[in-house]
């Protein structure tokens, strides 16, 4: 993995420090990280001025800053998949202490793999990691070379400056740090996990939460378990089942047909409907030479 | 596989590193027609060292003759864990993984792992960052760290070498001659042991009527009943599996055809319990008091 700042970045810092003393804080805006786009496609203009992270103007998970266009949904499984495994890559090779929520925890208890129809991934860091993070990896690129990537590609760590304010009353900015790919602007919302001061005040121990207004017993997330996501060693939280059933009920672990789809058990896969019928005369699935998984 | 066709079980079974899901236990252990041997089963001991000395000098146990599995949960909470893995690795005893061994592998795995590796170029050497067992620090989980701070790597390594699935087979005609499987707090019934979720092994406590998904908290029901039920209709009865469990203590001894409760409360000042089946597959049950260690 090679490793860089963007020059921009260091000419706009090199800027600042000759042309103003004090070094002030500034978002990384369209002109200080832009690679192929000469026009910025971030929701900016329209955003109020406390929210750090923008959303593009024409999906709301896409950086506007790198990316003018949603990918077909075939393509962006791909660049979600690879996403997942240079992040997770990335944090255990810095030491940062990461783990997968929500639907990509899902998607690990079926398959260890992020479901063919989810749109995002989902990441929460403790808070001490993200605190390492923004002292010593904001705004660093981080080059990847891909299979079928000619070129590699190049993934930018941003974190927001406002992760030091912990209250769910700063909701403009409920996401502390995001994983982009400067390719395609699909990024990876990551939030932290932080001690519920609140409840600790009074007297209740062992209760965390997030900016976006997840709670959790800190039993049930730590200690993290050692598994593999998308074929990339990652973190899981202890009492992941007990999770699960909590944020989608029981049935999401049993349910195999599910948005189009229905878990193949003999594949170990989610087959879309209808994909027999396209592909093989309604012949079982267990004569049908595999399905590449990427 | 049952029939219906969103059974639970269907998913790839969760997979972690330093977790053996599932063994057998050796042949040679297990009593045949011929040889006076006894398999010694004990619930959950939580540290107690001293009440497991007693109920191995109540049972006779004897080295060579008899062996002891334990049915997890044998350390954290009570007086003295070291002691109690201590004991364990002497008398040559199998275990299962407890919900409690699980925290206390992960926690000292995550003690030797590499986080926040590199000070940073302008950070001042001589500030550590070492306060991962403390109190303050942002997991909670310092009363496990502390724990896996007292065990020796051997112990943590006889501790890791627990399966969360432990199979017995069948012991002579005990039980109408089916398997015996030992696993901490319960078995999904329907589903192969291998496909068994091992959180949900080692941490249930009831099963929800509808879907079926075993689960920790109590609102379904008991998964011993669930387990029962699905066990009679099985046939022949040489297909019907018993389980040796424990981690309730709520529900303390809980004997019924095909599950065996063995956790008796020790830790609460209730009784450490041994069940003992012999060479004639006759089963027995012995159990001592315990001094109250924790309300």
């Amino acid at each position: 993995m090679l490793f860089r700042l963007p020059c921009q970045l260091l000419l706009a810092i090199s800027w600042l420090v000759v042309g103003n003393p004090v070094l002030r804080k500034r978002d990384a805006d369209f002109e200080s990280v832009r690679t192929r786009l000469t026009k910025d496609h971030s929701g900016k203009g329209g955003d109020p001025k406390q929210k750090y992270f923008h959303e593009s103007t024409f999906h709301p998970h896409y950086d506007g800053r790198f990316a003018e266009k949603v990918l077909p949904n075939n393509e962006r499984h791909k660049y979600l998949s690879e996403m997942m495994q240079t992040y997770l890559s990335t944090m255990n090779d810095v030491g940062a202490e990461t783990w997968i929520m929500h639907g990509s925890l899902l998607g690990w208890w079926w398959n260890r793999k992020i479901m063919p129809w989810d749109s995002d991934v989902d990441v929460q860091m403790s808070e001490s990691s993200i605190e390492y993070l923004a002292t010593y990896y904001n705004m660093t690129i981080h080059h990847y070379r891909l299979p079928g990537t000619p070129g590699g590609r190049d993934y930018l760590l941003e974190v927001n400056p406002y992760y030091v304010n912990g209250s769910t009353t700063d909701w403009l900015n409920v996401i502390d740090a995001r994983w982009i790919d400067t390719e395609s602007g699909l990024f990876i919302d990551i939030t932290t996990l932080r001690r519920d001061r609140e409840k600790e005040q009074k007297g209740l121990k062992g209760h965390m939460m997030c900016k976006d207004k997840h709670e959790y017993l800190a039993a049930d997330i730590f200690p993290l378990r050692d598994s593999e996501f998308e074929g990339t060693p990652t973190k899981i939280p202890y009492a992941y089942a007990g999770l699960l059933e909590k944020e989608y009920g029981s049935k999401a672990l049993t349910n195999k047909n599910f948005e189009n789809h229905f878990f193949d058990e003999k594949k170990m896969e989610w087959i879309p409907n209808g994909w027999l019928n396209r592909h093989n005369g309604g012949i079982a699935a267990n004569t049908k030479p595999k399905i590449k998984a990427k | 596989m049952s029939k219906n066709p969103n059974s639970f079980g269907a998913n790839t079974r969760p997979q972690f590193t330093d977790m053996i899901h599932l063994q057998e236990l050796e042949t040679e252990l297990i009593p045949g027609t011929e040889a006076d041997r006894r398999l010694i089963f004990i619930g959950d001991v939580h540290g107690c060292s001293e009440e497991l000395t007693k109920l191995l000098g109540k049972v006779k146990f004897e080295h060579g003759k008899d062996h002891v599995i334990f049915a997890g949960d044998l350390i954290a909470k009570g007086p003295d864990s070291p002691a109690t893995v201590d004991i364990a690795m002497k008398i040559g005893a199998s275990c299962v993984r407890g919900n409690h061994e699980d925290r206390i592998i992960l926690a000292h795995n995550s003690l030797h792992a590499k986080v926040h590796p590199l000070p940073g170029p302008q950070e001042d050497p001589h500030v550590q960052e070492d306060f991962l067992d403390e109190e303050s620090f942002s997991h909670g989980d310092y009363k496990d760290r502390a724990l896996a701070k007292l065990l020796s790597e051997k112990q943590i390594k006889w501790l890791k070498s627990c399966p969360v699935i432990l199979k017995v087979g069948p012991i002579g005609n005990y039980n109408g001659g089916g398997d015996v499987v030992v696993a901490h707090a319960g078995l999904a019934p329907g589903v192969t042991l291998d496909r068994q979720d091992p959180f949900l092994v080692m941490n249930m406590r009831t099963i929800d009527l509808q879907t079926r998904v075993p689960s920790e908290d109590r609102k379904g029901e008991p998964w011993e009943k669930i387990w029962n039920h699905h066990q009679s209709h099985l046939h022949p009865p040489n297909q019907r599996t018993t389980v040796i469990y424990g981690h309730d203590s709520k529900r303390g001894l809980n004997i019924q055809t095909y599950s065996r409760g063995l956790d008796s409360s020790c830790l609460k000042g209730g009784q450490l319990t041994a069940l003992i089946i012999d060479s004639r597959g006759k089963q027995k049950i012995v159990s001592v008091d315990c001094k109250k260690y924790s309300g």
